[in-house]
């Protein structure tokens, strides 16, 4: 570096400064301190060698990105990314493949076929549906979906 | 700091009260503020719907009426200030247990710090009626304060053990809180930012420097960032903002100057270099109108860091490319307009005075003492390397260079090489390039290097002024050293503001000047190499 003023010695003042600056440079701010918490995936920075992809690839964070994905990424996504933006994105994927979220079962389920009956409150029928404890998709027959669980909000 | 005033007042008010009312709490505060936590905590983790259950706060809020500690605002503050102590320690007690893993320790401590968050952020939105603003102000400005005074309290007393964890957390989370879409905060959020800023500006790293990269970290937030130069309206925030980037280049200014960088340094140096450089992509018009109170602290030698600010230009601006052959810069439209400059550097001429004598000198180009005595006014102290007023030279040199602009407008002119010349504001200026030694001269030099930016008036103004100090110089000395001031700019890597570029490529390339037959270009062969692929990359042939 150059100096062109010459050096000035720190003064005591800024020397102490320096001492409490060197001390917080050993527990520097984790990126976790400013985020939510994420229970089943927290950050674990580790030092990958430089050969492997070091940044998500571009425009991974668009809804086209996640209607490419596996259903089973977008059901993972869904249920260990509580509260991101992946989860928004993976839940909007998931209802352009025509699955329904049922707020009283946690679960996401997609008609096997037309349902038999369909009126006001519910519909009724076979249906396939994603089982995140046993982790996989499962067929219900004679299954009736209660619309007062279906959530509807506008993901727009 | 001046005496707290307006939103402030609630701020030191909090941090005097941690000061002050120190282990003097009431019998029981400190096991009944305990227990009200543990059970808050508790409610927060226990239900999955519970964080945002307002069912939960209620009854939370009655057993804390039950407790009596909303009978007071004493109380009350009392209840915050033990809070955030035991959240505090709660951490330091985690940090220190060595057989977990730094992933489990961390989420323990955000198990404590989230739900005190949570509760802060409900108290503050329902206190008060819906749409009584002032009491939920109060309410957050002395939170804001009391967890201020705590950080100074716990920084100064356990000195280099000091954690920024907790504070941090407590700070962003609060923050992304309170910036939740919805009427009642938003109805707020100008004063959330006020708040914020008063605060942030109480902590800055000369203050507590334990807390520096946290704090870099609250200001460089994208949301933060966010909020106070995009979304609130007619620029409201930037002031504000400004003033928090000089606290960070103040504070860096002693360490960078030196220019010897141990790692600590080099951190948040390199923080703050990406910082200025979201800022120079998203916002180039915040750094356009505040770069002049930014070069004021930024020390001489950060020529990268000046120059990310100096290059910002208006968005909606083209700039001629200043390697076109025969670019007539005196024909831009764009040089007649003034650049917008919202710092009032008139008044940082002191003593008054001197600023009297230096508005009749150029009003009556007398007397010749004022010269003579220049020098004087702007020198204070004999130690080398420190021997001149650095803002003081800045503010004369932008002050007499825009009454310079005014004036010959006054005639109807427009400045270019000749109309600046031989008038009162070109004597100081030649004045000082003669008369100041190299120190004074190179800081002089670097004042009006400064205004070399995206074309306006004033980057043209002192475009000439500097090819007219060149031009007309007694010594090689003084074109010895413009020359260093442009070449050392422009060595570094990008980006390059463009009036510097212009200057430089008219200085070699304008035989008027020359530039190559001077004995500096040749004093070294590597000066001459670098002087040849400059000239290269300028697209000139040397003549030789």
């Amino acid at each position: 570096g150059v100096a062109p003023l010459g050096a000035v010695p720190l003064q005591k003042e800024h020397q102490q400064q320096f001492q409490m600056m060197e001390s917080a440079f050993f527990h520097m701010p984790h990126p976790s301190d400013s985020e939510r918490l994420r229970s089943y995936l927290p950050r674990n920075p580790y030092h990958t060698p430089p050969y492997y992809v070091q940044t998500p690839l571009p425009h991974s964070d668009t809804l086209e990105f996640y209607q490419r994905l596996a259903t089973e990424t977008l059901f993972f996504v869904f249920y260990y990314m509580e509260g991101t933006k992946a989860q928004y994105l993976a839940a909007k994927a998931l209802k352009k493949q025509s699955w329904r979220f049922h707020t009283k079962y946690m679960m996401w389920f997609q008609r096997h076929e037309e349902p038999k009956i369909i009126n006001e409150e519910y519909e009724q029928g076979t249906y396939i549906y994603f089982d995140y404890e046993k982790w996989g998709q499962r067929k219900k027959e004679g299954f009736t979906f209660e619309y007062k669980y279906l959530e509807d909000r506008d993901l727009n | 700091d001046r005496a707290p005033a307006g939103p402030s007042v609630h701020i030191h008010n909090g941090i005097l009260q941690v000061r002050s009312l120190n282990y003097d709490d009431p019998p029981g505060l400190v096991e009944k503020t305990d227990f009200l936590l543990r059970d808050w905590i508790g409610i927060y983790h226990s239900q999955p719907s519970g964080r945002d259950s307002t069912k939960a706060f209620s009854l939370f809020v009655h057993q804390m009426n039950v407790h009596g500690i909303l009978k007071t605002d004493d109380l009350i503050t009392r209840f915050f200030r033990l809070s955030t102590q035991l959240c505090v320690e709660a951490v330091y007690r985690n940090v220190t247990d060595t057989s977990s893993s730094m992933t489990v320790i961390r989420a323990k401590c955000y198990h404590t710090l989230d739900p005190f968050v949570r509760l802060i952020a409900l108290l503050v939105k329902h206190s008060g009626d819906t749409n009584n603003t002032t009491t939920k102000i109060h309410l957050l400005n002395k939170v804001l304060g009391i967890v201020a005074g705590c950080l100074l309290q716990d920084h100064e007393q356990r000195n280099i053990e000091f954690q920024q964890l907790p504070y941090h957390r407590i700070f962003i989370m609060l923050f992304l809180e309170l910036c939740s879409p919805e009427p009642v905060l938003e109805a707020i959020n100008f004063q959330v930012l006020t708040a914020y800023c008063h605060t942030l500006h109480i902590l800055r790293p000369s203050k507590a420097a334990g807390f520096c990269y946290a704090w870099l970290e609250l200001i460089s937030h994208r949301v933060f960032i966010g909020r106070m130069l995009a979304i609130t309206p007619q620029q409201k925030g930037w002031n504000m903002y400004a003033q928090l980037l000089i606290d960070l280049f103040k504070y860096l200014a002693p360490f960078l100057r030196n220019a010897e960088l141990a790692k600590p340094v080099t951190m948040l140096y390199k923080g703050t270099l990406r910082v200025l450089l979201v800022l120079l992509h998203d916002f180039p018009e915040f750094l356009c109108d505040y770069h002049y109170g930014f070069c004021d602290v930024i020390p001489p030698n950060c020529i990268q860091m000046r120059n990310l600010i100096l290059s910002a230009f208006p968005r909606n601006m083209r700039l001629p490319d200043p390697f076109t052959p025969n670019l007539k810069v005196d024909v831009l439209q764009e040089i007649t307009y003034s650049p917008r400059v919202l710092t009032n550097f008139a008044s940082l001429i002191t003593p008054p005075q001197f600023k009297k004598d230096l508005d009749s000198y150029l009003k009556a180009r007398a007397p010749v003492t004022f010269l003579s005595e220049l020098r004087g006014n702007l020198q204070i102290s004999n130690e080398p390397g420190m021997r001149y007023n650095i803002p003081l030279m800045n503010a004369l040199v932008m002050y007499v260079g825009t009454q310079a602009i005014a004036y010959i407008r006054s005639k109807s002119l427009t400045p270019n090489m000749s109309t600046i010349a031989h008038s009162a504001h070109m004597d100081i200026f030649q004045n000082l390039a003669v008369d100041l030694d190299t120190e004074g001269r190179y800081l002089f030099l670097n004042a009006v290097a400064n205004q070399l930016r995206y074309p306006n008036s004033h980057t043209h103004y002192f475009s000439c002024t500097l090819l007219y100090l060149f031009a007309e110089a007694n010594t090689e000395a003084i074109q010895e050293q413009i020359t260093r001031v442009l070449l050392e700019r422009l060595i570094v890597n990008r980006p390059h503001p463009w009036g510097l570029l212009i200057t430089f490529i008219e200085l070699i390339k304008n035989p008027s000047y020359k530039f190559w037959n001077h004995e500096f270009v040749h004093c070294a062969p590597e000066i001459e190499k670098l002087f040849e692929s400059v000239a290269r990359s300028c697209m000139v042939q040397k003549t030789t």
